[in-house]
């Protein structure tokens, strides 16, 4: 019964399943539509009247961050390009003077075992498979699947992500995994002699073959602890970005080698 | 059977939309509660089997659909949970009528806590062991909750759709 329940189940996640999948969203969106043209309104009015000073409060501090923002902006342009040439001197992609696509999202994961997110831009502006999404301050994800007119990203936060960093003008390489939507980003066997600390941010290391590109900032050091009798260090990261408040996110224009 | 086929189906797609729409994006703790699962469920308690099995098969799959996780887990969770309410409202335990009024709440927050460790385990199948890294225990802890008080509701939706086919179990 096993047996034949793996490879039932083997036999839907090959080819024939993404032919079902996209036959049964066919199905299921008149549904959607119908409970979201209800209940949307109703749910934005609610929560429109009981949270209407946050509202207003959060307005005036986001304009408040887009100030300054903007300053930093402007003051990070003159860094942004002599990086640009160092990186460019040592062959290396630099995401500053990568093409973007702004795009909005649109769903988020329905289940408690993927961190994923849908966004309304697909293959028709340009996004392919593989390409790093970032927002918020830093990287999000990669996108893993695509349409003519959306993608689904991966967000570094899922279980079967993980990504190459850097810290201390790359000295030293670690490799981030994901421990699901609640639970952040983790590293483990961290050597003993690697100096770190908590604060300590983390960006991507742009290896050759790599699924980023240099620079993006991933994740800050939250803590580090060290089990006794271990002869590594294990540590608890906190995303660059803010990915439980996603809602509109930039996919950078790059592929991975081959 | 016949008869009540296409109205449970249309019950079932829009529950499916509820989820998708609503209950997923409308997280306790994090925790999204799955009531793709506790649809076929309560239809098992009422004592359709046959219904509720289908029930949770075009639940699991249309869910299925839209999770990036292995297709057909949510499905086949499903199915299992609705076989063995079915085994159980066959025997006329959790009866909305005849059983003590927190006998279908405990049973479905039984299923819910059990739910999310059957789809980690069926995760295995498809040789995916990263799925148990997550807060499996929150999520279990969240769905027995919300089972046991969504319960009742979604057991008197069963029966009443088990009406429209004229006969039960």
């Amino acid at each position: 019964m096993a047996v034949l329940a793996t490879i039932l189940i083997l036999y839907l996640t090959t080819g024939v399943a993404s032919g079902l999948r996209g036959g049964a969203n066919i199905v299921v969106t008149p549904f959607s539509w119908a409970v979201n043209t209800i209940a949307r309104p109703i749910g934005h009015l609610l929560a429109g009247t009981i949270n209407y000073s946050d509202v207003v409060a959060q307005n005036e501090k986001l304009r408040y961050q887009l100030g300054r923002a903007e300053e930093r902006a402007n003051e990070a342009w003159a860094f942004s390009r002599q990086l640009e040439q160092l990186t460019n001197q040592l062959d290396l992609p630099f995401v500053g003077a990568l093409p973007t696509v702004m795009a909005q999202v649109t769903t988020v994961s329905p289940t408690n075992f993927a961190a994923t997110v849908g966004i309304s831009k697909g293959r028709d502006s340009g996004v392919l498979v593989g390409m790093p999404v970032v927002a918020n301050g830093g990287l999000v994800g990669r996108v893993i699947a695509t349409t003519a007119s959306g993608s689904t990203i991966q967000l570094i936060t899922d279980t079967n992500s993980s990504v190459g960093v850097t810290f201390k003008a790359g000295k030293t390489n670690l490799v981030v995994s994901g421990r699901g939507p609640n639970n952040g980003l983790g590293a483990t066997s961290v050597p003993l002699g690697t100096a770190i600390a908590p604060g300590t941010k983390l960006s991507t290391d742009g290896l050759n073959g790599g699924l980023y590109p240099a620079g993006l900032p991933v994740a800050s050091v939250k803590t580090v602890t060290l089990t006794p009798g271990a002869a590594s260090y294990n540590l608890t990261l906190k995303p660059a970005a803010d990915l439980r408040h996603l809602s509109y996110l930039d996919v950078v224009l790059w592929e991975p080698a081959a | 059977m016949r008869r009540v086929l296409l109205p449970a189906t249309l019950v079932t797609l829009l529950l499916v939309a509820i989820q998708l729409s609503i209950f997923s994006g409308l997280r306790f703790a994090g925790v999204v509660v799955m009531i793709v699962w506790l649809w076929p469920l309560a239809m098992g308690l009422a004592g359709l089997t046959a219904l509720s099995l289908w029930c949770a098969l075009v639940a699991g799959v249309f869910f299925d659909t839209h999770a990036t996780t292995p297709f057909g887990l949510t499905a086949l969770v499903a199915v299992l949970l609705a076989y063995g309410a079915s085994r159980l409202g066959r025997e006329g335990v959790g009866d909305l009528d005849s059983a003590a009024w927190w006998v279908t709440p405990l049973l479905a927050a039984t299923a819910g806590f059990f739910a999310p460790l059957l789809f980690v385990g069926a995760s295995f199948l498809t040789f995916n062991f990263s799925l148990w890294r997550d807060s499996l225990l929150a999520a279990m802890v969240v769905n027995a909750l919300a089972f046991f008080v969504l319960a009742r509701p979604m057991a008197h939706l069963a029966r009443w759709v088990g009406t429209l086919g004229g006969s039960r179990r």
